[in-house]
């Protein structure tokens, strides 16, 4: 039994060590010819160019490797210091893949011109392709003077690209009427028709169009992208969001029902009276702040940067 | 008995080598779970080898280092009551380091009415017409906080003029990539610093904060100008497409008290929370008065580049 129970053991670790496997950086692609000749760009920092799947058309749009820049000065190694090592880099790329180190000519490789050209953000540090966000939040309203819409809230995305997701979200509100509605009716002698709110539910298309990197005290890096989200590890984020939530809204009707009704009843008792004919085209500005998470947790790139 | 007592040890051990099962798995997975983390982090930076002890970021360019910077701006008011300020400015600043600044911040407002301000206008003043009906019930209740005119002339407060020196720290510098091909520096700024404002509120009426009478409020409505003082601070974001033209925006808050509204809100018993028919600087309320301002940044002489 104890050995029976050992063999389980076993079998479930390496089920879990297989796990973040799943969650390739990159779809599988079919091996290029051109591939192999890993020296055909020399120069520092191509390695973002030479990553298999980062930036390469029909691989990820607009993902992974984003674009050209080119450096000023002396050559920028933006970014954690990174630039092509001399000598023992080389090595370390034929320890990795030996059939590319095989086909280099390596004095003609060295005398070719350099293209200078890197990519601004070689691994994406958190990516977004194929993972599933979860997203609980706090909300509250920013363009009601008179009612406070507190909210709690839950979003969960999947993201199709790096770029592009779908989702649902729910909120549940907390509604307070604020002193100033209070002021207004008393010193005017005048009323606000005010509503409260209850919960939503919402079908979400998400686009996020922008990506980069702080140096945090010229001591750290932090990866973002707009959205808001600022990445604590791969897994784990804060997000702060703003969103408008359009509808047309229901309001008490500012003027009472005058007469009876035709059973000799006040028109003022009849709830068809209550509430106002003009809907009102309503965008219920509301601030966001919340956690993210995201499944699976990791990843692995396909060929080192 | 020994066969019992084999039972038995047997017994106690059962739960024991459960518990043994589940740590074991527990651990593999715990494993498994940073395993990944530990070979995939793309921002560490080295602890040995050439790397040791090298900056976050080589090469970077110093947008702000012993640099002069005029910012001709404009500012937006958020979350007002009765009337929105548009405020045009100009911010003169000097940086000493790349993450540390000294600026000097001034503008002048001018005033749109909100939706509410019409509607109270409309409603509450044009539609009662108590000028020509002033024993109306509604006219009598509104004597001491609505005027017979115009709202925003006769009473509505007006944030006219601010002037602040401000420190300027840049925590956070890096770059965005916008739709996968354009490329910006950026950095964020935080600033604080002690702003003079200067507002017109409507005038005492009634009875001043020290109790001593003054013309009643019934039929009084004028504004008069005041100064205050204040703290002002923000967040803002910043791009810089070209060494000398970068822009921006910010976030700032400029809290203090004031009376938007003219009304009379407060003074009376219980606790003062209650109308005295008297508007005095008992009805001020505290507001924290935020603000969105957008910049274009002019910066000179030329930038330097870091090791």
């Amino acid at each position: 039994m104890a050995m029976n129970q050992a063999r389980v053991g076993l079998l479930v670790a390496a089920a879990l060590m297989l796990v973040p496997l799943t969650a390739a950086a990159q779809p599988k692609q079919p091996a290029k010819a051109e591939d192999k000749a890993a020296g055909d760009k020399p120069a520092a920092g191509e390695e973002g160019g030479q990553v298999a799947g980062e930036g390469e058309p029909g691989a990820e749009p607009g993902a992974e490797g984003e674009g050209g820049e080119k450096p000023e000065g002396e050559g920028e190694g933006e970014g954690e210091g990174e630039g092509t090592p001399v000598g023992g880099g080389l090595d370390e790329l034929c320890a990795i893949d030996p059939d590319a180190c095989k086909a280099i000519d390596l004095p003609k490789a060295a005398a070719r011109e350099l293209d200078v050209e890197i990519y601004a953000v070689q691994q994406i540090y958190a990516l977004r392709r194929l993972r599933f966000e979860l997203n609980p939040y706090v909300g509250l309203t920013m363009n009601d003077q008179f009612v406070s819409h507190t909210a709690i809230g839950l979003q969960t995305n999947f993201y199709i690209t790096n770029v592009i997701g779908v989702g649902l979200n729910g909120n549940f509100y907390f509604n307070s009427p604020s002193t100033f509605n209070t002021q207004t009716s008393r010193a005017a002698r005048i009323g606000q028709s005010i509503t409260e709110y209850q919960w939503n539910a919402n079908a979400n298309f998400l686009y996020v169009p922008a990506y980069g990197k702080f140096a945090g005290f010229s001591d750290f890096i932090f990866h973002y992208d707009i959205y808001l989200r600022i990445f604590f590890n791969r897994w784990f984020a804060f997000t702060a969001e703003l969103r408008d939530y359009i509808f047309f809204d229901e309001l008490e009707n500012q003027l009472i029902a005058e007469g009876v009704s035709g059973d000799g009843t006040p028109r003022a008792q009849d709830p068809e009276t209550w509430l106002s004919e003009d809907l009102s085209f309503t965008n219920n500005v509301q601030g966001q702040i919340g956690l993210s998470f995201f499944l699976p947790p990791t990843w692995e790139y396909r060929l080192p940067k | 008995m020994l066969r019992k007592t084999r039972s038995s040890s047997l017994t106690t051990c059962g739960p024991m080598r459960t518990l043994a099962t589940a740590l074991a798995i527990t651990v593999a997975a715990t494993t498994a779970f940073f395993a990944g983390e530990q070979e995939a982090s793309a921002q560490e930076i080295q602890l040995t080898g050439p790397l040791a002890g090298a900056p976050a970021v080589r090469k970077l360019r110093l947008h702000r280092d012993g640099r002069f910077e005029v910012t001709p701006n404009v500012s937006f008011t958020l979350l007002d009551e009765y009337q929105r300020t548009y405020m045009p400015g100009l911010r003169l600043q000097y940086h000493f380091f790349d993450w540390l600044g000294l600026a000097v911040w001034g503008g002048y407002g001018f005033q749109v009415t909100t939706g509410l301000a019409d509607q109270l206008q409309e409603k509450a003043i044009d539609q009662r017409n108590c000028a020509g009906n002033p024993n109306k019930k509604e006219c009598r209740l509104t004597a001491v906080n609505l005027t017979r005119g115009n709202l925003a002339d006769d009473q509505l407060a007006k944030f006219q003029w601010i002037a602040a020196p401000e420190l300027h720290f840049i925590p956070f510098r890096g770059k965005i990539a916008l739709f996968s091909s354009l490329f910006v520096d950026t950095d964020v700024n935080i600033f604080i610093g002690p702003a003079v404002v200067g507002l017109q509120e409507r005038a005492d009426c009634g009875r001043d904060t020290e109790g001593a009478r003054l013309d009643p409020c019934s039929g009084n409505y004028k504004l008069e100008s005041r100064v205050t003082a204040a703290p002002t601070f923000g967040l803002g974001l910043n791009f810089y497409p070209t060494s000398i033209f970068g822009f921006g925006a910010e976030f700032r808050g400029v809290p203090f008290e004031w009376n938007t509204s003219g009304f009379d809100n407060a003074g009376g018993d219980p606790d003062g929370e209650f109308p005295d028919d008297a508007v005095n600087g008992a009805d001020r309320e505290f507001k924290f008065n935020s603000m969105i301002t957008v910049n274009l940044i002019f910066r000179f002489p030329d930038l330097e580049v870091s090791e």
